[in-house]
């Protein structure tokens, strides 16, 4: 599966969260550029990434920065 | 499909971006220059896939990350290696060993750079860069716990200071980073030390278990195998101790956390 994320760093959150099937890359390609346009316009700083993970309970493993806060990711480092 | 960019025209518009005098047009030209890397991120992906892992893949570099790695560092745009790559995350150390042993035959030539023992501002990693049709496609091969620092490293630049991740930002949390990235380092190298003590103390036994009783080398192997066992005893708590160093970390930090929430409150 394909994830757009547009992501507010200093605030530590997601803004814009979409998922795309696997042939939907131009879709998610196309959505990506106009967010991107679009935060140039009004002169904001985002993080605007795809990703592709094999679900989205993958994706929060390997990208656990955009979806947890930072004692949340703490927490979960020292269940073990 | 457009014409491809040059190598001149790509490093302009790095240029441009790092200028910060982009328009919107170079807004498309970067995004046709990340979508030439999309045939090659996908053959990365699935030779990676076709081995049984199923990495996450970032498609392609944002491009607030590319204005910034090109403010931060004297790198021409044609040079990032890492405009589209993937990630896998692997439990320990002696798996993230083979998995690289395993890059480099899936992919002969691919460069690799290893960040354990000498890490990049606390960061620890190994990179592998494979090069399919002239475009580097940058794999990142991580433990858990390189993992979970290098999430730790990213989420305090994003919400305390930007600088943290690159060795910059306030002492305390750099310290505190850079403290828990050498304790991470030691406990890999123990764990890795321990696993391989655990696989030969483990046939050492099984063999042992096979001998008949009454032979005299036996008895003295016998005696070599409850060496061995007390060994592994006391290897398996240092391993423990040392776990719970990284734990008194991150349980510290925590708190200095709770504290800095309870004084905004």
């Amino acid at each position: 599966m394909i994830f757009l994320i547009e992501y507010n760093r200093s605030e530590g959150r997601i803004i814009t969260f979409r998922e795309y099937g696997e042939s939907q890359w131009q879709e998610a390609g196309n959505a990506r550029l106009e967010i991107e346009l679009e935060l140039n316009r009004q002169g904001v700083e985002h993080e605007v990434v795809l990703l592709e993970a094999e679900n989205e309970e993958a994706l929060h493993r390997t990208h656990q920065r955009y979806f947890a806060d930072l004692t949340e990711i703490l927490k979960s480092a020292t269940v073990r | 499909m457009k014409n491809p960019l040059s190598k001149t025209q790509i490093d302009q518009l790095g240029d441009r971006l790092r200028a910060g005098s982009h328009t919107e047009e170079d807004l498309r030209l970067l995004d046709d220059y990340r979508l030439s890397f999309r045939e090659a991120y996908e053959t990365v992906v699935q030779k990676i896939r076709g081995y049984g892992e199923f990495p996450t893949g970032r498609v392609d570099k944002s491009t607030l990350s590319i204005v910034e790695k090109l403010r931060r560092e004297s790198i021409r745009l044609s040079q990032m290696q890492d405009i589209a790559g993937c990630r896998v995350k692997l439990a320990d150390i002696l798996q993230q060993d083979h998995f690289v042993a395993s890059l480099r035959t899936l992919f002969p030539g691919a460069s690799v750079i290893d960040r354990r023992d000498k890490p990049s501002h606390g960061y620890r990693a190994v990179h592998v860069i494979a090069e399919v049709s002239g475009k580097p496609i940058e794999i990142q091969v991580r433990t858990a716990l390189q993992h979970l620092w290098a999430e730790l490293s990213e989420k305090c630049s994003d919400v305390l200071d930007p600088a943290i991740k690159y060795g910059g930002g306030p002492d305390e949390w750099r310290n505190r980073l850079t403290s828990i990235s050498k304790s991470v380092a030691i406990y890999e190298k123990f764990e890795k030390a321990h696993e391989e003590f655990e696989k030969a103390h483990s046939e050492f036994e099984k063999a042992v278990a096979e001998l008949p009783d009454h032979h005299e080398t036996n008895q003295k192997l016998r005696r070599k195998l409850e060496v061995s066992t007390r060994g592994i005893e006391e290897s398996r708590g240092e391993k423990v101790r040392l776990w719970n160093v990284n734990a008194d970390l991150l349980n510290k930090m925590i708190s200095r956390l709770d504290d800095l929430k309870r004084q905004r409150q």
